[in-house]
């Protein structure tokens, strides 16, 4: 199922003639054509204009009335300003740091995504926006990129921005010793100032995901750019804090653990944000209160961490309350431990079928298809997210394959499970050792569900095995598991999937693994190396999408894990806020288009 | 007296030295590396390797917590090891208010339900009075904290819309707000209380008032109410006295559960994110905070007997 199915926003009005324009614009152009009508420059440009995007999402056969109506369904908003907002942040003790330099989870770069600029921002169809930076050109192999920087801009505290806020940004990036992102923008051999607002980028290879990874500023955050005047006046432990950027709110109070407080910044650089007079955020750990916060009119917005599944029907069915449903940028999977019996595999360096010849290969693949994607949805998810097959999700509409789904080897097909299974000497499950499944005490339902399936639909016995995350994380580095649930959001970009876990040498591969008893982490293949690093250098959309689903089909059919679904991003508020479609980005919570209304 | 006073004090302090040791032990004993998990996202082995060599955690064991004892002892508790590294200090004099501001109110309202419904349930024995509290006492028993907290939220803050569902503010907020975010969670909390004070108060009522000098008060014609409140109540008390001290900790605990259900930051919320980020410098300055909680009520309670039952001296 499309994830357009769940979409319930403000009352949907019906497409605009401009959009049906839109439409016909987008598909009138010659097949035959590389650049489907568009022109270098539009294809880099200083931004991918909607129409860029349209075109683009046509050609590939993607483009649905969907991805028109969040443009035409605009609510007619009470105009007027100002007011306050209360937010409660899901599943959170606390905002530990807001310094984009130490942010390690989506709910804090949530926060900071309001405080602070980056370079460029993306939008709602995740495609990178012009932030601090208003225009920019490469060179012709790529390796340099040109900015025009942003004039006139201040920060919170008064400073002047300019190209040394980015150099300084940069070079604290790339410190390990002051930074958690330095592999993020290891490719950046250097940044060079060509004027107070110009300056040139240098890359060590030519890199597709810059502008919509490394430069975004809120799931990049390594050039999301700090305030030098703001860290040394006020220490690290206090700008972590009460971060100073030139976003369109300043903080002006954190209690930690207790709340944060935003106020309007009077010299956003945009005079029409933010809208809002101020922001109260709190952290709200437990299901319950969360829901009882909201129904008691105490917060009017849930942001950080996912809602809990079994709230969201109660949400709904609430009508002083919009929940408002899109495809999360992020996949979930269940990893097989590839050294360990009873799916050991030596190496995933050949075809599909001599894989299928071994043993631990089949009992890998026997799970795969054992799990009932839709049906752990159901039960696990309350019936929201989207089947996974691969780590490129739906959100990135352009990239998504929809067809692996179909035609891919892990399709759910009991009968070839079980089939699978006796082939691989334990027919019927007969012989096979319990497994213990890894995962964190909040997975528990997931766990269980999982466990339930393998059960009946292969007689093999689970044991849950619930560790602290800080546990898990380390038995997840050291490989030490049989099964692990674990997976990703914020993947704005095929990178973050790619890049970060289908590579030998991915930072989740088993990074603190006995590398003389495992030479790979979870998975290993060299073609795949290649192939994702080539997709990394390959600017042309067209041509990378087609990279980056052959490397989604072979991992996807060479089991790097059984990926089981896409989760739903799940935003709830009151009636009474008017959050326009065009902050609605996946993930995030931007809050400097919201505008109040009477209630 | 003074002599008794600071040999406890010294006693205190050694108890808060043995149970911040253990505490420092057991934590690097559990497994669960904080500064892998906080840069799982990073996956850079280097930036591993620098923020450990900064935390000073690549040390030897013993070398750590003979330079924590020092700090330690010159009342530096160190930074949070996560997030901006707040000053643990600093985490626990916000969180500290919250939490006393919670357990006082908690146990305001207890003595409050405990203290009538006791006597009452001692003076009416096997009425049906007696009978309603003696339920009341075991439901306030049996309904763990968090549960009652859960059910107060949905019943006062969603369906009714009386009170709000979480947070806090401080009294400098004005009394009206701080009353009205706590006194959720401090009935969540003085429920279980109340119940066994209450229990406690009867039964030590209706010993006392079994004993020889209430039967001459009585034969000698005093007043009901003189022989209930004058005699028997105060000697009923002691025991009641001894296990408020020991109540503390279950305060303290109770705090540690409703802290994190109506999202306050208290010292029990900060022993609970401590633990789970593996954050030890945070864990173990809580855990002092707790432990000299809970040793100084103690002795507050013992230096109480004196005051209600003169005949008690400390030399």
């Amino acid at each position: 199922m499309s994830h357009h199915d769940h979409r319930r926003t403000s009352p949907i009005a019906t497409p605009t003639d401009a959009a049906r324009r839109d439409l016909d614009h987008a598909l009138d152009f010659d097949p035959a054509d590389p650049l489907v009508g568009l022109t270098r420059e539009q294809l880099s440009g200083p931004q991918l204009e909607r129409r860029t995007v349209l075109r683009l999402l046509a050609a590939a056969g993607m483009l649905t009335t969907a991805h028109l109506l969040p443009q035409t369904q605009r609510r007619a908003f009470a105009a007027e300003g100002g007011g306050t907002l209360n937010a409660g942040w899901s599943g959170v003790g606390e905002f530990t740091t807001l310094d984009p330099a130490q942010i390690n989870q989506v709910l804090l770069f949530q926060i900071a995504s309001n405080v602070l600029s980056g370079l460029t921002h993306i939008d709602a169809d995740l495609v990178a926006q012009p932030d601090l930076a208003i225009d920019w050109s490469p060179n012709e192999d790529g390796t340099e990129y040109t900015f025009d920087l942003r004039e006139g801009v201040t920060f919170h505290n008064g400073d002047a921005f300019t190209a040394d806020d980015v150099i300084y940004t940069f070079e604290r990036s790339r410190d390990p010793a002051q930074s958690i992102h330095s592999s993020v923008v290891e490719n950046i051999t250097g940044i060079e100032k060509l004027g107070p607002h110009k300056i040139a980028i240098k890359l060590a290879a030519p890199q597709a995901s810059l502008l919509v990874k490394t430069l975004e500023r809120s799931s990049g955050r390594a050039m999301t750019i700090v305030s030098r005047g703001a860290i040394e006046s006020m220490g690290l432990e206090q700008y972590g804090l009460t971060p100073v950027g030139t976003g369109p709110f300043r903080i002006t109070e954190h209690q930690l653990g207790q709340s944060l407080t935003m106020e309007k910044f009077e010299n956003y650089y945009d005079p029409e944000r933010p809208k809002l007079d101020r922001v109260v955020i709190r952290p709200i750990i437990d299901a319950e209160p969360l829901a009882g916060a909201m129904e008691a009119g105490d917060i009017d917005i849930i942001g950080g961490n996912a809602i809990p599944g079994e709230l969201i029907d109660r949400f709904e069915s609430n009508p002083d309350l919009t929940v408002d449903i899109v495809a999360q940028p992020g996949f979930q999977s269940l990893w097989m431990n590839p050294h360990r019996e009873p799916f050991k595999v030596e190496s995933f360096d050949k075809p599909v079928e001599e894989l299928m010849k071994e043993k631990g290969f089949m009992v890998r693949l026997a799970i795969a298809k054992a799990i009932d994607r839709q049906q752990f949805i159901d039960q696990a998810q309350f019936g929201r997210g989207t089947p996974a097959y691969g780590t490129i999700n739906p959100a990135m509409a352009f990239f998504f394959d929809e067809s692996l789904a179909e035609g891919g080897v892990q399709t759910f097909d009991v009968e070839e499970a079980r089939r699978l299974l006796a082939e691989a000497g334990y027919p019927d499950g007969e012989g096979f050792p319990e497994l213990d499944l890894l995962l964190i005490p909040s997975q528990r339902r997931e766990g269980q569900v999982i466990k339930n399936m393998l059960k009946r639909n292969l007689n093999i016995d689970v044991r849950l095995d619930p560790k602290d995350f800080p546990v898990l994380i380390e038995d997840g580095d050291k490989m030490n598991y049989d099964l692990m649930r674990l997976g990703s959001g914020g993947d704005f970009d095929p990178d973050d999937g790619l890049v970060d876990w289908m590579r030998t040498d991915s930072k989740f591969n088993g990074r603190l693994r006995d590398t003389d008893e495992m030479p790979f982490g979870y998975w290993s293949d060299a073609a795949v190396d290649e192939l994702i690093a080539e997709q990394a250098v390959t600017a042309d959309p067209e041509k990378r999408r087609e990279l980056v689903r052959e490397i989604n089909a072979i991992t996807s059919n060479k089991l790097a894990s059984a990926f089981i679904y896409h989760p739903a991003d799940i935003l709830v508020y009151r009636n009474t806020v008017n959050f326009p479609p065009e902050s609605r980005i996946p993930q995030l919570v931007d809050m400097d288009r919201i505008t109040l209304s009477q209630g | 007296m003074t002599g008794y006073i600071l040999r406890r004090v010294v006693g205190a302090l050694v108890v808060m030295w043995a149970v911040a040791t253990l505490v420092f032990f057991m934590l690097r004993a559990v497994p669960g590396d904080p500064i892998a998990a906080m840069l799982f996202d990073a996956g850079d082995a280097a930036a591993v390797e620098a923020l450990k060599a900064r935390l000073g955690l690549d040390q030897p064991l013993v070398v750590q917590y003979f330079k924590w004892f020092w700090l330690t002892l010159q009342g530096d508790f160190g930074n949070s090891i996560y997030g901006s590294r707040v000053a643990v200090s600093r985490i626990i004099t916000e969180a500290l208010p919250r939490t006393l501001s919670l357990a006082c109110l908690a146990f305001v309202i207890a003595m409050v339900i405990a203290v009538p419904a006791g006597l009452i349930s001692a003076i009416r024995r096997n009425s049906a009075l007696d009978n309603g509290v003696t339920l009341f006492a075991f439901l306030g028993l049996a309904m763990p904290d968090f549960w009652l907290g859960i059910m107060l939220i949905i019943v006062f803050a969603a369906n009714l819309q009386w009170l709000p569902a979480i947070g806090y503010e401080p009294l400098s907020a004005g009394f009206g707000e701080w009353l009205s975010h706590l006194i959720l969670p401090a009935i969540a909390i003085g429920t279980p209380f109340a119940a066994i004070i209450a229990r406690m108060i009867r039964s030590s009522m209706l010993e006392v008032m079994r004993t020889d000098y209430i039967t001459v008060a009585r034969s000698k014609g005093l007043g009901k109410r003189t022989i209930l409140l004058r005699h028997a109540f105060p000697n009923a008390l002691i025991p009641v006295v001894t296990v408020m001290g020991i109540a503390v900790a279950l305060l303290m605990s109770g705090a540690v559960v409703v802290e994190n259900v109506f999202a306050i930051k208290g010292l029990g919320r900060v022993l609970i994110e401590g633990i789970l980020n593996r954050d030890y410098p945070v864990v173990q300055g809580a855990i002092l905070a707790v432990s000299a909680i809970f040793v100084f009520a103690n002795l507050a309670v013992d230096l109480l007997y004196g005051v209600i039952d003169p005949r008690i001296r400390y030399d």
